[in-house]
This record gives C-alpha cells, sequence and structure tokens, in this order.
C-alpha cells in the first residue's frame, strides 16, 4: 500500500466514523482540565494574593508613566507653523470665488473659495505624496508625478488617486467665540459659511480631513479608464 | 501534530491550555503556571529546584545570584544601597533621553528649551525636577553605599577590587552630575562650571592645566564648544563608562557574594559563598519580590518627593558678562570649595583631591587587619568618623556662610531678593506685593499673609547685622514697591545706617518683577507647600480660611 493510498484510507474512515472520532476527543472534565494545566492549589493565599497587588501597582505605575510619556512627547505646535493655527485675517480679505486657487507654503494648503464657503485643500496628493499643481487652463489640479486630477474644489477627477483631497478645518471666528467650521456630514465635506464677513478666518493644519473615497466624487471622469 | 495528538488525548480546552502553558514557560523563562503559582504562595521547591531554570536560560537573570545567605538579605546589613544606586541609575537613564528630545545643546537654544519645558510641555517641569533630585540622589547614595561598606569592613580580601571599582563608581557618578549642570545654560550652569574647570587649570605644570582646561572647555572661555562637550560627557561617554565599570562591580560582588554580617563568620574566613541549605533565600520568588516591591516603594517615593517638595533650580540665561553674587559649586563639592579658601589653588585643588582619591581607592590594600568586626576596628572607624566629619566641616566652610560674607546692606538684599534664584519676594509674587513705601522700623496693619511674612524676614535680616555688626547701627530697611508699567511692579530696595565713626550710609538696588512671571508657579506653590508642613497645621489652616 503506498503512503497516498494510507492517507486516503484515513481521510475516508475519518468521514464514515465521525461520530467514533468525537468519542475519541475527550469531554470537558473539569478535573481533567485542572490536572493537564497543573496550576497549582485551588483557591488564593495570602502571600499570592500580595504579590498580584504588588504586579498589579507596578503595572499601573507603568501604565501611568507611559501615558505621561506620550504627552510629553507629543509635539506641540506654534501658530504659523505646519501643523498649528494660520490666522488668515478677515472673512473679507478671501480671494474671489472665481479667481484661481492660492498656495500657503508654510502651512502646505491651497486656499480655494467657493460660493458655499473656503477650503484649505492639503497641498500633498492622496496617491504617494506628490506635491500636485494647480493647472489654469483646464481649471483642475493635476499631479506631475501619475497624473492624477482633482477639481477645484478637491473632489477627484481622474487617475491613481484613491480619494479626493484631504482638507483641513477652516473655522470661521469672532473673538473667541467660534461662528461656523468645515463639517464632515457623510459622504460630503461642507465648507463653513460666511455669516458675517468681518470674521476672522482660521486655518488648523493640525486638524486633518481625509478626502472621500473616488467612487463618492461628484465629478468623477466615468468615461476615461482608470 | 503534536496539537492533534493533544486535542485527541486531553479535548480542545485541554491542549488550549497546554498551549497557553508552553507560552507561560517560555516567557518565563522555564517556569509553568502550576510552579509559577506554588512559587508565589509560598511552597518549598521540589527537588532538584525548577526555580533556578531561569537562571540559566534569560539573561536578564543569569548575572543574577541564585540565592543569597538569610542575614545578607536582612535590611538593615545593607539598606539597599547597591540596588539603589542602581535604581536610580536607571531612572536618571530614562529621564534623561525623555528630556533630550526637547532640548539641543547651543547657547541660542538650551535655555530657551528649558523655558518651553517648564511652561509649554506636559510633564516637562516634572521630569526635569525628577531627572535633577535622582541625580543630587544618586550621589548621596552611591555615597552612603561606600560608607556602609567602610564600615561593615566589606572592602577586606577577597573583595579589594570590588571596592575599587566601587571608588571609580563613585567618580564617575559624581562627574556625571556634574557634567549635566552646565545643560541648561543659566548663570548658576554656567559659572559652577566655570569654578570647577578653572580648578583644572591648576595642573602643573601651567601647560599642562591650560592645554586639560583648553580641552574641556573646547576653548579659553565656556561657549558653544564647552556646552557640546559638557553634554556628550554627560549623555554618552560617562553613562557608558559608568555602565562598563558597574558591570565589573557587579560581576564581584555576584562572584564573591555579599559579606555576611562580621558576626557571622570566624575572623579571615570569607563564608559567603558557603551558605548551608537551610540558610539560602533563594532570589524566586523571594528577593525577586522584594526587591521588586522595594523598588515599586521608591518609585512612589521618588514621584511623590519631587511634585510636593523639590523644583530643579533655573536661574537667568548664562551671561559671561556677569557672575552672580554668591556663585557656588554643587553641593557635593562644597568641601573642595571649603579647602580653596583655606589654599593654595593647586594644593587644594588638584593635589589634595588626587591624594584622596588615590588613598580611598588604596584602603583594601593599606588596611592589613584581617577582622570585620566592629571592636576590632577602633582604629579604621574612628578615623572614618574623622574623615566625615572633616568632609561636613570644609563642606560647610565651603558654603558662602563662612568668609565670603559682603556687606551688610548687601546681604540684607540678597535675602530678601537675591540676584538669583527666587527668594521670598518673588514667591510670594507679583499680587502680594502693595504699592506703597515699607520701612522695617514702622508697624502696618497689611491683611495679606505672605506679604506680613516678607516685611517680617526684611526686619529679621537688618536686625540680624544691627546686633552683629558694630559698623552698622541703627539701620532702616526700606522697600518702595510702585506701579512701573502695567504688569510691572518696581522693588526699590534701600538701607541706611551708621558706621562706628557715626557717618550715614545708604545702599540702594532694585528689581522688577513681572505680573506673568514664573517664579510664582514655579517656586511658589512647593515652598508655599513645604512652608505649611514646617510651620504646622495651624498657618495652613490658616491659608484655607483665607488669612
Amino acid at each position: 500500500m503506498t503512503v497516498q493510498q494510507d492517507l486516503r484510507q484515513q481521510v475516508l474512515g475519518r468521514e464514515v466514523d465521525i461520530s467514533a472520532a468525537a468519542e475519541r476527543v475527550a469531554p470537558l472534565d473539569r478535573e481533567k482540565i485542572l490536572e493537564t494545566l497543573n496550576v497549582g492549589r485551588e483557591g488564593i493565599n495570602r502571600r499570592e494574593f500580595l504579590t498580584y497587588a504588588w504586579a498589579c501597582a507596578l503595572g499601573l505605575l507603568t501604565l501611568e508613566s507611559g501615558l505621561a510619556t506620550y504627552r510629553f512627547m507629543s509635539p506641540r505646535f506654534e501658530a504659523g507653523t505646519f501643523g498649528g493655527e494660520f490666522h488668515l485675517g478677515s472673512a473679507a480679505n478671501l480671494p474671489a470665488t472665481d479667481l484661481d486657487p492660492q498656495p500657503n507654503t508654510a502651512g502646505k494648503f491651497w486656499l480655494v473659495n467657493t460660493e458655499s464657503g473656503p477650503h484649505a485643500l492639503y497641498m500633498v496628493c492622496p496617491h504617494l505624496g506628490c506635491l500636485y499643481k494647480w493647472d489654469p487652463i483646464n481649471n483642475q489640479f493635476l499631479c506631475p508625478c501619475h497624473f492624477s486630477q482633482f477639481s477645484r474644489e478637491g473632489h477627484y477627477i481622474w487617475g491613481p488617486a484613491p480619494r479626493s483631497l484631504d482638507q483641513f478645518r477652516v473655522r470661521t471666528v469672532d473673538g473667541d467665540s467660534e461662528l461656523s467650521k468645515t463639517k464632515e456630514a457623510g459622504d460630503q465635506i461642507l465648507a463653513p459659511a460666511i455669516g458675517q464677513p468681518g470674521s476672522d478666518i482660521v486655518v488648523d493644519t493640525g486638524d486633518r480631513i481625509r478626502g472621500l473615497p473616488a467612487a463618492l466624487s461628484p465629478v468623477r471622469a466615468m468615461n476615461r479608464a482608470d | 501534530m503534536g496539537v492533534q495528538q493533544d486535542i485527541r488525548e486531553k479535548g480542545l480546552i485541554g491542549a488550549v491550555a497546554t498551549q497557553a502553558d508552553s507560552v507561560f514557560t517560555r516567557i518565563t523563562a522555564g517556569i509553568d503556571a502550576g510552579e509559577f503559582r506554588r512559587m508565589l504562595q509560598g511552597d518549598p521547591p521540589g527537588r532538584p529546584n525548577p526555580r533556578l531554570k531561569p537562571h540559566a536560560e534569560s539573561f536578564l537573570l543569569h548575572i543574577k545570584p541564585t540565592y543569597y545567605h538569610e542575614s545578607v538579605t536582612r535590611f538593615t546589613h545593607t539598606f539597599r544601597l547597591g540596588l539603589l544606586s542602581t535604581y536610580l541609575f536607571i531612572v536618571e537613564t530614562i529621564t534623561g533621553i525623555l528630556l533630550m528630545i526637547w532640548y539641543a545643546p547651543t547657547p541660542e537654544r538650551a535655555y530657551p528649551d528649558m523655558i518651553l519645558l517648564l511652561t509649554n510641555i506636559p510633564f516637562g517641569q516634572f521630569l526635569r525636577d525628577m531627572h535633577r533630585l535622582g541625580a543630587e540622589a544618586m550621589v548621596a547614595i552611591v555615597t552612603l553605599h561606600m560608607v556602609r561598606c567602610y564600615l561593615t569592613g566589606s572592602y577586606k580580601p577577597p573583595r579589594q577590587f570590588t571596592w575599587f571599582t566601587g571608588v571609580l563608581l563613585l567618580v564617575f557618578t559624581l562627574f556625571l552630575s556634574f557634567s549635566g549642570y552646565l545643560l541648561p545654560w543659566d548663570q548658576l550652569a554656567f559659572w559652577a562650571v566655570t569654578i570647577g574647570t578653572s580648578m583644572a587649570e591648576a595642573v602643573p605644570p601651567a601647560v599642562v592645566g591650560e592645554v586639560v582646561n583648553l580641552l574641556a572647555r573646547g576653548a579659553p572661555d565656556i561657549g558653544a564648544n564647552g556646552l557640546m562637550r559638557f553634554y556628550l560627557l554627560h549623555v554618552l561617554f560617562l553613562p557608558l563608562l559608568l555602565v562598563l565599570f558597574f558591570f565589573v562591580h557587579y560581576y564581584k560582588v555576584v562572584h564573591f557574594g555579599i559579606s555576611l554580617p562580621a558576626d557571622e563568620e570566624e575572623v579571615g574566613e570569607d563564608t559567603a559563598n558557603r551558605v548551608p541549605a537551610d540558610k539560602r533565600v533563594y532570589y524566586l520568588p523571594d528577593v525577586f519580590v522584594d526587591e521588586m516591591s522595594f523598588m515599586t516603594v521608591i518609585t512612589t517615593l521618588l514621584i511623590l518627593l519631587t511634585v510636593f517638595f523639590f523644583q530643579a533650580p533655573l536661574e537667568h540665561i548664562a551671561n559671561p558678562q556677569s557672575t552672580p553674587l554668591h556663585t557656588v559649586a554643587p553641593w557635593y563639592f562644597y568641601w573642595l570649595q571649603g579647602l580653596l579658601k583655606i589654599a593654595d589653588k593647586f594644593i587644594a585643588g588638584v593635589l589634595l583631591p588626587g591624594v584622596l582619591l588615590v588613598l580611598l581607592m588604596a584602603i583594601p590594600y593599606l588596611d592589613y587587619n584581617p577582622s570585620r568586626r566592629g571592636k576590632d576596628r577602633k582604629v579604621a572607624i574612628v578615623a572614618g568618623i574623622v574623615a566625615g566629619t572633616v568632609m561636613i566641616i570644609l563642606s560647610w566652610m565651603g558654603t558662602p556662610e563662612y568668609a565670603v560674607q559682603g556687606a551688610p546692606s548687601v546681604e540684607i538684599v540678597q535675602d530678601v531678593m537675591p540676584e538669583e534664584g527666587s527668594g521670598i519676594s518673588r514667591e510670594i509674587g507679583y499680587k502680594h506685593l502693595p504699592l506703597g513705601v515699607w520701612r522695617t522700623d514702622e508697624e502696618y496693619d497689611v491683611h495679606d499673609h505672605e506679604f506680613n511674612e516678607l516685611l517680617h524676614e526684611f526686619y529679621e535680616a537688618v536686625d540680624f547685622y544691627r546686633r552683629t555688626d558694630p559698623d552698622f547701627n541703627a539701620p532702616v530697611g526700606q522697600v518702595t514697591i510702585t506701579q512701573d508699567q502695567p504688569g510691572l511692579k518696581k522693588l526699590k530696595w534701600e538701607i541706611f545706617w551708621f558706621d562706628a565713626q557715626g557717618t550715614e550710609g545708604t545702599y540702594e538696588k532694585s528689581f522688577w518683577l513681572h505680573e506673568e512671571s514664573i517664579y510664582w508657579e514655579q517656586y511658589g506653590w512647593k515652598h508655599l507647600f513645604f512652608g505649611y508642613v514646617a510651620d504646622g497645621w495651624s498657618s495652613m489652616s490658616g491659608a484655607l480660611a483665607g488669612e
């Protein structure tokens, strides 16, 4: 009998004899499990309890130090540096809604004003991290690396990029009180409404909103192959 | 294949349990769950002892002995000072590496980084305080460890070389602590290190001294190069040296065993490594649990001390053009400063410390008395106590208390509002300094507990010098507090007195204090808390009642 035949015999035998196989598996027996585990006496004595108490205290101390260390190590950002807030001044100074997007190199965003409010688009292509450019002739953003295209509002049009452009949260504030901010509402990202022309515009580059998946883009080019 | 076999034999749960147990055994390097629990429950080990396996299998445990003599595990025999020194070194390493995240060793950034750490980083001040406290504690504990070994005669054969490496470790600890002094780049740092390195200049002949100094500072005076050199010494070179010699030291400690209490063995014998079976205390679990719980308690204590009672000083930014009044070395070099006040720079700064160090290292090779028992070592113990006393007296002479008293008027103002550090005026802070002219020869009815304390201390300081200095008669102190700018108060201190000839003298010094100055936050609360503990419950309850 060859090895293969032997194996086949075994497998077949098991198929036929499932109930016998189940019986060969030992039933759940508390005694037997404890014996297998060999975990020592049942119950817990004072000495063992105290050791666990020490170990827990030590664990807690380690956890707390870990959290403190995390807080200590987390970077802090000043206003005006990337990662912090950018104060762009009064809403009245925003560019007109028909003008080309304006780059802010320190904050790494393109400022785009639209009818519904301003967007601050993160300068980096969501595909592989290249810096895309504004193409004024076609009125769209174009990535030089793999030619991903995005609309003026940052919506995905075409190319290998997996999603629309990321954007930073824009807030309109009056003194200390917040009036409106960029909101994620299901399958769209809403720009903050400009209620008062005198309110101030703040772009928080520490709060990045991921662009929506390409499939959800309202301007996706369906006729072009991906 | 093994798993299938297991399931067939023990059932699914049994097989999982077996697997879990084998993982557990691998993590503990040889102790299964059952043995682990028997260990914690205090059951004696079987024979052969299965709890020795981790010592053979794991790296971290192979350097620890498998058992100790019962007598050396008593707390009062060693006071755990060696363990404590090692523990503090680990604390210093961890806090030090964390602090390096926010620190750059350049004159432009070092001091602003300190301010950033104190004002804008969560736990920044805590870590800095803890690092400083740990450093000071480490110097103290390592020294005490040496004193303990001296008093129990533990340096005697066969442990001479252990002592020798121990003295080296003490020296490295001192240099490690001192090299960290410069890094904050404040006045304290700059001038303490200037003093320290200029001592090296006394090494003869003059050319050698200059070269040593030049190499340490990286320039004729301390600047960017010096800071970088001290930084590298502090974070890399000295710690590596210390770790290397720690292992040499610890290898010897394990190799010869911790010396027994002298009464438990015959004179001239060393039985530390011949432990009778009934005297053995095994490392696993007894000593291990003991050491871990000890270190947990010490960590808690260190955190409490750091939070409530200790702050690392930070003075003004280093100014190479101006030496502050009463510049001192760190406390563990006070004795050296004391020596420098009474002797020549070469003798006190180089020769005597050098001879002392060589003597300290050579003690085990010079002491021919074979007995470690106190009653046989009267000369050695008396000599040790005399040496310790001399060190304490020299240290006292190293403080500004001794032989550097300035004019009374200068000292009085320095007392209530020093050039560097906080002093009571800055501690009580901006809001407790009412505008007006306040004199020490008048009584005021001010409803401000803190300000009354300041007036009282001012009066006490003036009165102290009136009583002790014949050239300081009928003195009056006056402080004029004015609003110099919004949020900025000016404190003009004036002292008027008559000398022995009856000539009138005056002294005047002004300081400004900003409303948002961090003195109050940095020093106030801890000092306040400490003050209340010192004053007792009454003033604490008074403060709570809003007095």
